[in-house]
């Protein structure tokens, strides 16, 4: 599918676009081609992939530039898309989650409760018992949110009978949920994490885990109503009461990579290092776009994977959209508060929480995710400097290790880590990016030492993206890695506005399938699958 | 007293009074117990230095339901509502933000300060009317069961579902952010000056342990904005006479209605015969016998103290005991020899006779917070001032003034020291943060009256000194509050209800819960077997 450009005179050539090449627009391009649609994916950058990307950190050293573990993916869409077969290796490290102390202590939580439980029993046995009752207890409310995630939010206005039907069974199931877990949902959804956990445990650190979930990537603290709601969207995600540590051979770019061949296979095209610059409207419908080089492509279906605020302020021109809709985008809230830092290290890092295990069970705890946060008012002061637009002295770090799994990142025996950083609001008070960023590169690797002493001296390279960094190379505005804050007013049927959360847009043929529509953010192409469901059902090709 | 009644009503703060009016006026003999030797609960009136009239706790009323004050005929029982104009912010630049209800004045105001501002103000004002008739009616209803299998409870959880979809999209969306956002997020999709929105999210923090910038403050934006739309009065007022007067005049309702009044009366106990209300046990051992309980304390002190966990199923009493009371105000009342004269707008103008907001900048009020979130008083506190004396010179001898400053944060549970050590300190840091911008006061005062948590709870039986019985977050309201399962003013002891500020609506001078529970304990009546 060769095209043909003269003096902006266009020939039409596809049936639909996809603007940017993340894990959503491939999803959704991967759909879309399987049903026959003649598919084309612009990408900005040089590499698809969006934020799920394995890049060179320096030579011989590859990692997850941005994020380190999957969602996880769902079942159908690997099975869908046969990503096996397209050289995606799925790694699902066990012991998931290590949580060390400044003092030695720590946790090495396996995924099994009754195993992470033993673990618990050694700080405190009365949590060790409730650890698994929440895990239990968590996991049933999660399930009645997640066959939400899956499907396309009803519509508010005008609800389908089928709209109708599907609420009713989610009420049942909810129903379903009976009284104790049914209130339980309720009180949580609206309720501070901190307040959460506390009702729980008494132990600071497996409280410091837990609500850590409520605030990751968020601009909110543990005692910030809505956390709560944030927990269990992440349960209903990942559907585990641990943070997902899924990742693939060859870093989460491997995913994304894979994602692209099956798109391939089933005949999509995908044009990197094309960047749309305007999308093309005609009568209130979508014509095609204009990329930044002038060139036009013409398609009545373009499918924008980029945020909204993107999306509608800058690729569309607001002339072509009603104000009220305008303001309320203006007012969807993508204030990121997430730097990342990638090392490469010349050998293992050392906790000090570790010095105690055999040299096997400490490469193991170092597999899955690595908790930084003593305890709930430690998350609660890295998140107060956000406020006042400063950068956390003292962040909440989740760190991975991804060449634990999978050595081929590195040269042999060596190491990088990859280390997420929160908070470090997008805009800063009293200076820029440009010149904080190496403070904040420090802070953190200052705070990590306190755990791991002498990691400053493996540093072979270190790499620090700001939240500026996030906007303008990966284009998240506001450097959101959720492509906007999950707060319970910018969810479900009100992400990203309320009347628009079924991926349409007030411009016919104008599609959303970025993780700034429902279930939003996380690698999950829960959002692209959602979205190419409904954009095949208007063009008539449902399966 | 000793003997029988109908109905018996623990506590005789204004909702528990409501609840013994509306009961006495349906003909049954309705006892009132009072621990203290006054009247009103937080709604009081007392004359703490010779001469000089405070309304100790509670110090201005907007909320107070019209219905009630309908029904129980209030003006004629002494009830008059000064008026209370306007809003004065001093800010340390020297400059000031002052709102008053004239609106045009208000616009001009504001307009000083940014023109985009003075236009969204309309807006802003509309829009929360718009919000309030929509919540308005939910706040005289008995709240449903959501996990009910009783066909009543969903058709009314539909109506309600009805009522929300007939709002324009628009509505909708913003009722959900009330409901969710925080404060200055709220407000900031209307206003960019600093001062307006720090002053206007103020009200979205009083009695609640959360900052201006904590999701699920927005709610009570709403719940205090609730009064300027009631037909009554609309805006914030002062009662003559103090608040204290309000309880008087629904007191005197009540027993005009035949209702039995009782100060000094503490109760001990609840009395249960075969898990059913019987009675209770005063502190010195009297008993009174009824087969309807009312409390209008707090559940805490109801069911852990009075009723007793041995009789109570284990998961209630688990959710009674995480129900969040974490106080987060005190109170300081000053006897002043005369006014506080501010830098930013000197003289004794009008701008004293409303209320006076420290609150200059959103930053200051989240600081305020931060303090208390680690378990310490803010030392520059958010201070809410009215001089009733203004209006209401009974208040005080001749040519003197009474200057009541509510002051957020001052968490009950404090890290280092205890309240009885800090008291003075505490008082101290408020006088000094007034007199940053009014540098005088420091000479004015005659007397010092500091009321901490702990002060709140000892005397007003307010559990960890919560203002409004328990936290006005989204968690522990409607058919959450107090607790899941028992918002329907019943609890699991039969016979035994709650018509506090504990239950829905909650806090506040509004007297809504004790109506409700009323209207509850009626039905009840009429239906066999209870």
């Amino acid at each position: 599918m060769t095209l043909a450009v003269r003096g902006g005179s266009t020939v039409k050539a596809y049936d639909a676009i996809i603007i940017g090449g993340g894990h959503n627009g491939l999803v959704t391009a991967c759909y879309l081609a399987r049903a026959g649609v003649r598919t084309l994916v612009l990408e900005r950058r040089d590499v698809v992939g969006g934020a799920a990307v394995t890049g060179e950190l320096c030579p011989g050293f590859r990692c997850p530039t941005l994020a380190h573990a999957a969602g996880p993916l769902h079942p159908d869409l690997v099975r869908d898309l046969a990503l096996h077969r397209h050289g995606v290796q799925l790694t699902q490290p066990d012991p998931r989650l290590f949580a060390p102390l400044p003092d030695g202590r720590g946790l090495v939580l396996h995924a099994w409760a009754t195993r992470a439980a033993e673990a618990i029993a050694a700080l405190s046995p009365r949590d060790a018992k409730r650890y698994v009752e929440f895990d239990a207890c968590i996991a049933q409310i999660g399930d009645v949110l997640r066959d939400l995630l899956w499907r396309c939010p009803p519509s508010v206005d005008s609800p389908t009978p089928n709209d109708i039907w599907q609420l009713l069974k989610s009420g049942r199931r909810f129903r379903g949920l009976g009284r104790q877990n049914g209130f339980r949902l309720l009180r949580w959804l609206p309720m501070p994490v901190a307040d959460l956990v506390s009702e729980w445990f008494e132990g600071n650190l497996l409280q410091a885990i837990i609500a850590a979930r409520g605030i990751y990537g968020m601009n909110l603290g543990p005692r910030s109503a809505g956390s709560g709601a944030a927990l269990l969207l992440q349960q209903a995600l990942g559907q585990h009461v641990l943070a997902s540590a899924t990742s693939a051979t060859g870093g989460l770019g491997a995913i994304t990579a894979g994602l692209a061949a099956a798109a391939r296979a089933a005949g999509a095209e995908i044009r990197t290092e094309a960047e749309v610059a305007r999308v093309e409207v005609h009568q209130r419908a979508a014509t095609g776009v204009t990329l930044s080089d002038g060139s036009h492509i013409s398609a009545r279906t373009v499918v924008s994977g980029a945020d909204p605020k993107r999306t509608f302020l800058d690729l569309v021109d607001p002339a072509d959209l009603d104000p009220s809709f305008v303001l309320a985008v203006q007012h969807y809230r993508t204030f990121g508060t997430v730097a990342k830092v990638n090392l490469a290290l010349d050998d293992l890092p050392r906790f000090t929480a570790l010095e105690s295990a055999s040299a096997s069970e400490r490469t193991a705890a170092l597999g899955g995710r690595i908790h930084i946060g003593p305890d709930v008012d430690y998350l609660e002061r890295a998140f107060d400097a956000s406020k006042y637009g400063a950068y956390s002295e003292h962040p909440y770090l989740d760190v991975m290790i991804p060449t634990v799994t999978d050595p081929t990142l590195a040269p042999n025996g060596q190491h990088v880590m990859s280390i997420c950083a929160q908070f470090a609001p997008f805009a800063l008070r009293d200076t820029k990016w440009r010149t904080a960023r190496t403070g904040l590169g420090d802070a953190i690797i200052r705070e990590l030492t306190t755990y791991a002493p002498g990691l400053e001296d493996r540093i072979l390279h270190r790499q620090v993206l700001t939240p500026a960094d996030l906007e303008t190379t990966y284009g998240l505005t506001g450097g959101h890695i959720f492509h906007g804050e999950h707060a319970l007013d910018q969810l479900f049927t009100m992400r990203p506005v309320l009347g628009w959360a079924q991926y349409r847009t007030p411009i016919a043929g104008l599609y959303l399938c970025g993780a700034g529509t429902h279930p939003g953010g996380g690698v999950t192409g829960a959002c692209g699958l959602n979205a190419s469901r409904e954009i095949l059902k208007d063009l008539g090709k449902t399966r | 007293m000793t003997g029988r009644y109908d109905a018996i009503i623990i506590g005789g703060g204004h909702n528990g009074l409501v609840t013994a009016a509306y009961l006495a006026r349906a003909g049954r003999k309705t006892l009132v117990l009072e621990r203290r030797h006054v009247l009103g609960g937080a709604a009081v009136t007392e004359e703490i230095f010779p001469g000089f009239r405070f309304s100790v706790c509670s110090y201005v009323v907007s909320l107070l339901r019209p219905e009630i004050i309908r029904d129980l005929d209030l003006p004629r029982h002494g009830l008059e509502i000064l008026p209370l104009d306007g809003t004065f912010t001093p800010m340390p630049d020297g400059d000031y933000l002052w709102r008053v209800n004239d609106h045009a004045t208000t616009r001009r105001e504001i307009a000083r300060h940014s023109r985009r501002d003075a236009e969204a103000y309309e807006d802003y004002g509309r829009a929360m009317v718009d919000m309030g008739r929509f919540v308005k009616p939910m706040l005289e209803m008995t709240p449903p069961d959501p996990m009910s299998r009783d066909p009543r409870a969903l058709v009314q959880l539909l109506s309600i579902g009805n009522r929300f979809r007939a709002l324009s999209l628009q509505d909708q969306h913003t009722q959900v952010q009330l409901a969710t956002m925080s404060a200055v997020d709220f407000l900031e999709q209307w206003f960019e000056t600093d001062v307006l929105k720090a002053t206007m999210a103020a009200s979205g923090i009083i009695g609640t342990f959360l900052g201006v910038r904590s999701p699920g403050t927005a709610y009570v934006l709403l719940h205090h904005y609730m009064g300027e739309i009631d037909g009554a009065f609309r805006s914030w007022g002062l009662p003559r006479g103090g608040t204290g007067a309000i309880s008087n005049a629904i007191a005197a309702a009540a027993r005009e209605a035949g209702a039995e009044i009782h100060t000094d009366a503490p109760v001990a106990k609840v009395l249960l015969n075969k898990a059913r209300a019987a009675g209770v046990v005063l502190e010195n051992g009297d008993y009174v016998f009824a087969d309807t309980i009312a409390s209008s304390v707090d559940p805490r002190l109801t069911f852990l103290k009075m009723v007793g966990t041995e009789h109570l199923p284990d998961d209630f009493v688990e959710d009674v005991r995480r129900y969040k009371l974490r106080g987060s105000s005190g109170k300081v009342n000053l006897a002043l020899d005369g006014l506080p004269d501010f830098t930013s707008l000197p003289g004794a103008g009008r701008h004293l006779r409303g209320a006076i907001s420290i609150s200059p900048s959103v930053d200051y009020m989240e600081r305020a917070y931060d303090d208390a979130k680690y378990g310490a008083f803010s030392k520059r506190p958010y201070v809410d001032m009215v001089i009733p004396t203004l209006s209401d010179p009974s208040m005080a001898p001749p040519g003197k003034h009474v200057l009541s400053c509510f002051v957020q944060y001052a968490p009950y549970h404090l890290k280092a020291g205890n309240w009885d050590d800090e008291r003075e300190r505490f008082g101290d840091c408020v006088v000094d943060t007034v007199a940053e911008y009014a540098p005088n006061l420091k000479d004015l005062i005659l007397h010092r009256q500091v009321l901490t948590p702990l002060d709140l709870e000892r005397e007003f039986g307010l559990t960890e000194g919560n203002i409004f019985q328990g936290e006005l977050t989204l968690e522990q309201l409607f058919f959450l509050r107090p607790v899941p399962g028992w918002a329907r003013y019943r609890t699991p002891v039969r016979g035994l209800y709650l018509c506090g500020s504990a239950t829905h609506p909650g806090g506040g001078i509004m007297g809504a819960s004790g109506r409700n529970a009323a209207k509850r304990i009626l039905k009840d009546w009429k239906l066999p077997g209870t």
